[in-house]
């Protein structure tokens, strides 16, 4: 029974061992057919993350990458800092005319329309206010009162320069 | 870029801002003749590259108080005047605010050499303050000198709040009765002398210090 086994395993070894004859025109049908597919390109994404990431070597003249790095300083520079963010106060404004009819803050900050800032008759009688939000600086302003008559600030600076006849005050926001 | 062609983009851009200029409705609040002079005016001035905010504020606070055209002209004139000695004084980097708090000062009697002064004092912090306060006090009656004095001294080394409070202190001291020049002195060396405690300091205000 072994000497059996023995026979075939050596038939089948000699017949592995015999030589494959290849068919000389297969190179050539394999290549037609490789030839004949459809070429296939590369992702748009693919093709240019490859193009980024690839190192690449080109030459610049001295007085060109002089230039380039002149012209971004001047950029810079000119740029300044970079501005800082807006602030703004709110800040209350406060007139005692308890015959008034109607109040106006008008000034700097409302380009001097009495329209803009009615102020408001407060609970206590005679007692006019106003809020308004103001960026730091000075302003001149006053009060109109009954749309006739105008009226400096008593708790605040007078403005001095009185052009007009007719008295200002001055408020001075800080920014600190 | 040809000269021609760059000649042609700078006259369309100026007719531009003239365009501009002239559709602001702010300048309907003038009657037509008041209107052309304010105009005028704020053209010079943009030509020389002065702010024309300011301007046409004090423009507007006139017509709002029915002033004369005649009035309106030279207060804004002299407006103009005092922004271009502020911007000579300050540097062509000053804000619109600094402009408008020196030009204040300026107008209230202070020198140009103290600008500049208080520039080289806060060469990196806003002026508009201690600008500010400056043209409050000599307004208040403060000898110019003595204002300009404190100011220099108390600038660098105070914020912005505590001069506001210093000129409420004084301007409180003067409608009590102290007379101008001791109720600056004494309140700006008060606070000069708080701060040096912690330091020495240069340039200490003027007049009487405590002991």
């Amino acid at each position: 029974m072994f000497e059996h086994e023995d026979e075939m395993l050596t038939r089948v070894v000699e017949h592995l061992k015999r030589p494959v004859g290849v068919d000389p025109a297969l190179d050539g049908r394999v290549m037609a057919q490789i030839a004949a597919e459809p070429v296939r390109r590369p992702g748009t994404t693919a093709a240019a993350w490859h193009w980024l990431v690839t190192p690449r070597r080109f030459s610049l003249p001295p007085l060109a990458g002089l230039t380039a790095a002149a012209a971004l300083a001047a950029f810079l520079v000119m740029r300044g800092p970079a501005a800082p963010a807006s602030q703004t106060t709110a800040f209350q404004f406060v007139l005692v005319a308890p015959q008034a009819s109607s109040v106006s803050l008008v000034g700097d900050f409302n380009d001097w329309d009495p329209s803009m800032s009615p102020m408001t008759a407060t609970r206590q009688a005679g007692l006019w206010s106003a809020v308004l939000p103001l960026e730091p600086g000075r302003y001149r302003y006053a009060f109109l009162v009954d749309g006739v008559h105008w009226q400096s600030d008593p708790t605040a600076p007078r403005a001095g320069d009185d052009e007009f006849g007719v008295p200002s005050s001055v408020v001075t926001v800080g920014g600190t | 870029m040809s000269a021609r062609t760059l000649g042609l983009a700078v006259l369309l851009l100026g007719t531009a801002a003239g365009a501009t200029a002239a559709q602001d409705p702010r300048l309907g609040r003038f009657d037509a003749q008041t209107r052309a002079a304010v105009m005028a005016l704020l053209d010079s001035a943009r030509a020389v590259g002065l702010p024309t905010e300011p301007l046409l504020d004090r423009a507007l606070e006139g017509a709002a108080k029915s002033a004369s055209r005649d009035q309106i002209v030279a207060a804004t004139r002299r407006l103009a005047g005092h922004l271009a000695r502020a911007r000579a004084a300050l540097g062509t980097k000053a804000s619109l605010a600094e402009l408008e708090a020196g030009a204040a000062a300026l107008r209230a009697g202070a020198d140009s050499a103290v600008l500049a002064a208080l520039r080289r004092s806060r060469p990196r912090q806003s002026l508009t303050v201690p600008l500010a306060v400056l043209a409050d006090l000599v307004t208040s009656g403060v000898p110019a000198d003595t204002a300009a004095a404190t100011v220099l001294a108390l600038a660098p080394i105070t914020s912005d709040d505590a001069l506001i409070e210093f000129r409420r202190d004084v301007d409180r001291d003067i409608a009590l009765g102290a007379p101008p020049a001791g109720a600056a002195m004494v309140r700006g060396g008060s606070i000069y002398d708080a701060l040096n405690a912690e330091g020495p300091r240069v340039n200490p205000p003027p007049g009487p210090r405590k002991p």
